[in-house]
């Protein structure tokens, strides 16, 4: 362990956080900044009879609106993966206009713009603008999307599919494999939908500089070079280099602000129209009707087991709403970033995930903190939970049982799954035995009984997962679909003075990253934390970059910062061997000096810096400077894995499921900072445990969402979730050079089905087997009725 | 959604037909109601104001009688627009006499709204339909009785 690494450094981004002081892209007033509203469609599904801006424009304060037809939609928002049909037919991808020109496809979709000097003015104008509707049918439920005579979302093709796809082992083997066991469990659920409530909206402010010819974009974005490369490359064909996207500070993202929005396309496009700095910021009820939403699965699911309770075959077959359009990662999140995990930890023999994928008369789907793995997860968590109660099988027994064997990817090679992925090192009979210890199992079973018989419902919950981070390398999801590499950048500058900007592709929107990458750089180069910058946000000042998601910023984007370290080193130790008149082999580096070994001579980081920069003294066929960018393309995805348990009581009179305990025990690899690894998890156990019980998006029958507002849509609170109890078992990832996993998702993917395999124990001996989510007191209620 | 009630009324069935049927009538107790222009006979153009928990909207549209059998029931559509989204109603009315005499006004139907109305009032929206029906047949209360 070094000076930092391994200890809890207080965030460094929090002294502005706490003051106020932070940079969101809402806090940034540039000169002549106009303002811009939405006319948003009322309805689902329909066609556009006519704009009407004639009273709108004369309105006071109003610069400009542009509809459909003004000529922002010559391509459209592209989507950055690729699934094609399981025949070989290419995806279906319908043009994803900026602005609606005929036809509707979803309650939100804009259908123009009004830009004025004021906000006030920009919403007024909009109750200005007359648009005549033609409502037509509409669907918004993925199954029923694809029954016949469903109606259409586009019009173009014979019916709803975008893709469908399959992964696995052959289907007839695997169904071959389910009729001759000695036991099948079944679940048919829906993994429903959720809206990613970041807690800072989008915003967007788009500038045109007419003398350089050149674009500035704020943007509240969780990869500003991604967005630059799709706005530029596809949506506006633009230049690349004549666009500059900053993010400052961002307050949340979740994954929804991973995607290329039609809002911040429009407004680059509109800012050289109007030759004014455009601003936009979606307010909360946009924010439901227009981010990318998660999940939203159907799903139909068989186990089967042996006399023993091994998994012989594991069969599903799933709905996965895309939306209206296709998002950016939408086609990869139920399929590669789903099917892949359906080995979970076990080492069932034979697995088959079928998918259809239809558009719906919906906001667009994509991924959702965990991305397909939580709903993965959640599908294999609960039928195993479900087959041991089915089995009458101690659950902990049962996973223990079909567990794979430890494995550290070194001495014993990486686990082969049935679903594509090879995992890279893990062990999952200690951390469920920890999981199980730290919550005293055996105790719970006996505090249970006696409280059924005082009436009282207690059920425990128990949950492992695994899931695929640090996305990706790039050959690997090339050859998946991906339309882009997902590699990241990391480039280390040495100042004169030996002070050192490391600048990232990484881009957090509150990770920590300012803190965390400024602990492993200190300690690497053995100089004190203060004396390191961490820089991102900014493709002005980052050569190029994929974002953070997936886990994968320590990963990928702290491993490019290792590469570049290295070669800081390896250039710094020619200039020491110079200055110390010694050969390279025979230095050592510690604490921040290049020493030669066994005598007291030594040199100095910061005075091999200013050599570096001054280099009157130096080495020959040495290039001035100390200045180094990598690329770091990973070989494998990382694997955390972990076990959470919930302990919850459900209230015979009311069905109101409250949570007493929580013990999440997560493998995330090395830990840099276990503060921010715990902030990590907590975050995402709230999130899971907000799905679990509270959290639903709902549209009624006509395609409007009835839970658009935070008075219908339950987000978790303090007292809906206990104190987490965290804990850890350390498996280093054995091929990046931190030895990293990825926290970012793990509390989200483990905690959903721990807390409803808990509401189902409490209820077991009442009958009731499953129970959908979220699981509100009147669902329960109603179950507890039913048996 | 649905829509569902009823209330009974101190009057005869014929003396609350005339009263509900007369749009100057109408145009009074209907709450929210500001403006209610005859197109012809049962069908108007109706300016209103409306608000439903937290979104406040102006209501123009059409409302429409049909399907009269005079002192026993009709439907009543309304086809409101705003900038707040949409509604569509068809509510049937009957009136029935009570054995105590007084007239039970019964109505079922359904509402379709669109837009910000149905996102942030449907939860809403059969409190608000009950409180404002309760204005209304109190005031059409009050109207029987100043006669």
């Amino acid at each position: 362990m070094g000076t930092y690494i391994g200890q809890s450094v207080k965030r460094r981004e929090d002294a502005r956080f706490l003051k106020g002081a932070g940079k969101y892209t809402d806090d940034i007033k540039l000169p002549k900044m106009t303002h811009s509203a939405f006319v948003r469609s009322p309805y689902a599904h329909a066609k556009i009879l006519s704009v009407d801006i004639s009273t709108a424009k004369n309105a006071d304060g109003v610069v400009a609106i542009f509809t459909g037809s003004d000529g922002c939609n010559a391509f459209g928002i592209p989507t950055g993966w690729q699934v094609d049909f399981k025949n070989g037919d290419t995806m279906r991808e319908p043009k994803h206009p900026l602005l609606a020109i005929d036809k509707i496809k979803h309650v939100g979709e804009a259908v123009a713009i009004v830009i004025a000097e004021t906000q006030a003015q920009a919403r007024d104008a909009v109750q200005l603008v007359e648009v005549e509707y033609e409502e037509l049918p509409c669907v918004t439920d993925p199954e029923k999307a694809m029954a016949k005579g469903a109606p259409q979302v586009h019009d173009e093709w014979t019916d709803n599919r975008s893709f469908d796809w399959c992964i696995g082992n052959d289907r007839a083997d695997v169904e071959a494999a389910i009729a001759g066991a000695h036991h099948v469990t079944e679940m048919e659920f829906v993994n429903h939908r959720l809206a990613p409530n970041a807690i800072e909206p989008r915003s967007y402010i788009a500038d045109y500089d007419v003398n350089a010819d050149k674009y500035t974009l704020y943007t509240s974005t969780q990869n500003p070079h991604l967005i630059r490369l799709l706005m530029c490359a596809f949506t506006l064909g633009i230049p690349e280099h004549k666009v500059r996207v900053i993010s400052y500070d961002v307050g949340g993202g979740f994954g929804s602000k991973i995607y290329h929005y039609s809002e911040e396309a429009l407004l680059t496009w509109a800012a050289k129209e109007v030759g004014r700095p455009i601003k936009w910021t979606s307010d909360r009820s946009e924010a439901f009707l227009t981010d990318a939403h998660g999940r939203d699965h159907k799903v139909y699911a068989k186990m089967g087991f042996d006399k023993e309770g091994m998994i012989v075959g594991f069969l599903a077959d799933e709905f996965c709403a895309m939306g209206a359009y296709l998002s950016t990662f939408a086609p990869a999140v139920p399929t590669y970033l789903h099917g892949t995990l359906f080995q979970g930890l076990y080492t069932t023999p034979l697995i088959h995930l079928n998918v259809t994928a239809p558009f719906t008369h919906t906001v667009p789907v994509d991924a959702y903190r965990g991305a397909g793995r939580p709903e993965a997860t959640y599908l294999l968590e609960r039928i195993v939970s479900k087959g041991a109660k089915e089995m009458n099988i101690d659950p902990a027994e049962l996973r223990l049982k079909n567990f794979i064997a430890p494995f550290d990817g070194v001495k014993q090679p990486g686990y082969q799954t049935q679903v594509a992925l090879q995992y890279d090192s893990g062990d999952y009979h200690t951390i469920l035995k920890k999981g199980l210890e730290k919550v005293g199992y055996d105790d719970f079973r006996k505090e249970q009984a006696e409280a059924r018989k005082n009436g009282k419902l207690l059920g425990i919950g128990i949950s492992t997962y695994i899931e695929a981070c640090g996305i990706a390398p790039s050959a690997v999801v090339g050859s998946l679909g991906a339309r882009a590499g997902l590699y990241e950048v990391g480039h280390v500058r040495i100042q004169p003075t030996g002070k050192v900007s490391v600048f990232t592709g990484a881009h957090s929107h509150g990770q920590g990253h300012e803190t965390t990458f400024s602990q492993f750089v200190a300690d690497k180069l053995g100089i004190p934390m203060d004396d390191v910058d961490i820089i991102h946000g900014d493709t002005e000042h980052v050569a190029f970059g994929m974002g953070t998601y997936g886990s994968r910023s320590l990963a990928v984007g702290g491993s490019a910062i290792m590469k570049s370290i290295d070669k800081v080193l390896e250039k710094g130790a020619k200039i020491a061997a110079h200055k110390l008149e010694a050969a390279v082999e025979d230095l050592e580096y510690a604490e921040g000096k290049w020493t030669v070994k066994g005598t007291d001579k030594s040199i100095g980081f910061g005075d091999v810096a200013l050599t570096a920069y001054v280099p009157h003294d130096y080495p020959e066929g040495v290039e001035p400077g100390l200045d180094f960018s990598s690329f770091y393309d990973p070989t494998n995805f990382t694997y955390p894995f972990g076990c959470h348990i919930a302990i919850v009581e459900v209230d015979a009179d009311t069905g109101k499921v409250v949570i007493k305990r929580f013990v999440a025990v997560d493998d995330v690899g090395n830990v840099i900072n276990p503060m921010i690894v715990d902030g990590q998890i907590h975050g995402g156990v709230v999130q899971g445990i907000g799905q679990a019980l509270l959290e639903e998006v709902v549209y009624d029958e006509n395609g409007q969402m009835i839970s658009g507002s935070y008075m219908d849509y339950a987000m978790p609170r303090a007292d809906d979730v206990p104190m987490i109890e965290t804990d850890r078992t350390t498996t280093p990832c054995p091929h990046n050079p931190l030895g990293v996993k990825g926290a970012g998702e793990a509390g989200a993917i483990g905690s959903t089905p721990a807390v409803v395999n808990a509401v189902v124990d409490a209820l077991h001996h009442l009958g009731v087997t499953d129970i959908q989510m979220p699981v509100t007191p009147q669902r329960v209620w109603k179950a507890m009725q039913q048996n | 959604m649905k829509i569902t009630g009823n209330q009974s009324i101190n009057a005869s069935p014929d003396i609350i037909w005339s009263k509900i049927l007369d749009p100057r009538v109408m145009e009074k107790i209907t709450p929210g109601i500001e403006e209610l222009e005859i197109i012809s006979e049962d069908h108007y153009t109706a300016i209103s104001k409306i608000k439903i928990g937290p979104v406040k909207g102006a209501f123009k549209g059409e409302l429409t009688i049909k399907d009269k059998v005079e002192n026993e029931s009709c439907v009543v559509v309304l086809d409101q627009k705003s900038k707040i989204g949409n509604a569509v109603a068809e509510i049937a009315m009957k009136l029935v006499v009570l054995d105590n005499g007084e007239t039970e006004v019964q109505y079922e139907g359904t509402a379709k709204m669109s837009g910000m109305l149905a996102t942030m009032g449907q939860r809403i929206i059969g409190g608000v339909i009950s409180t404002l029906s309760k204005q209304f047949f109190k005031a059409l209360e009050k109207e029987i009785e100043s006669d």
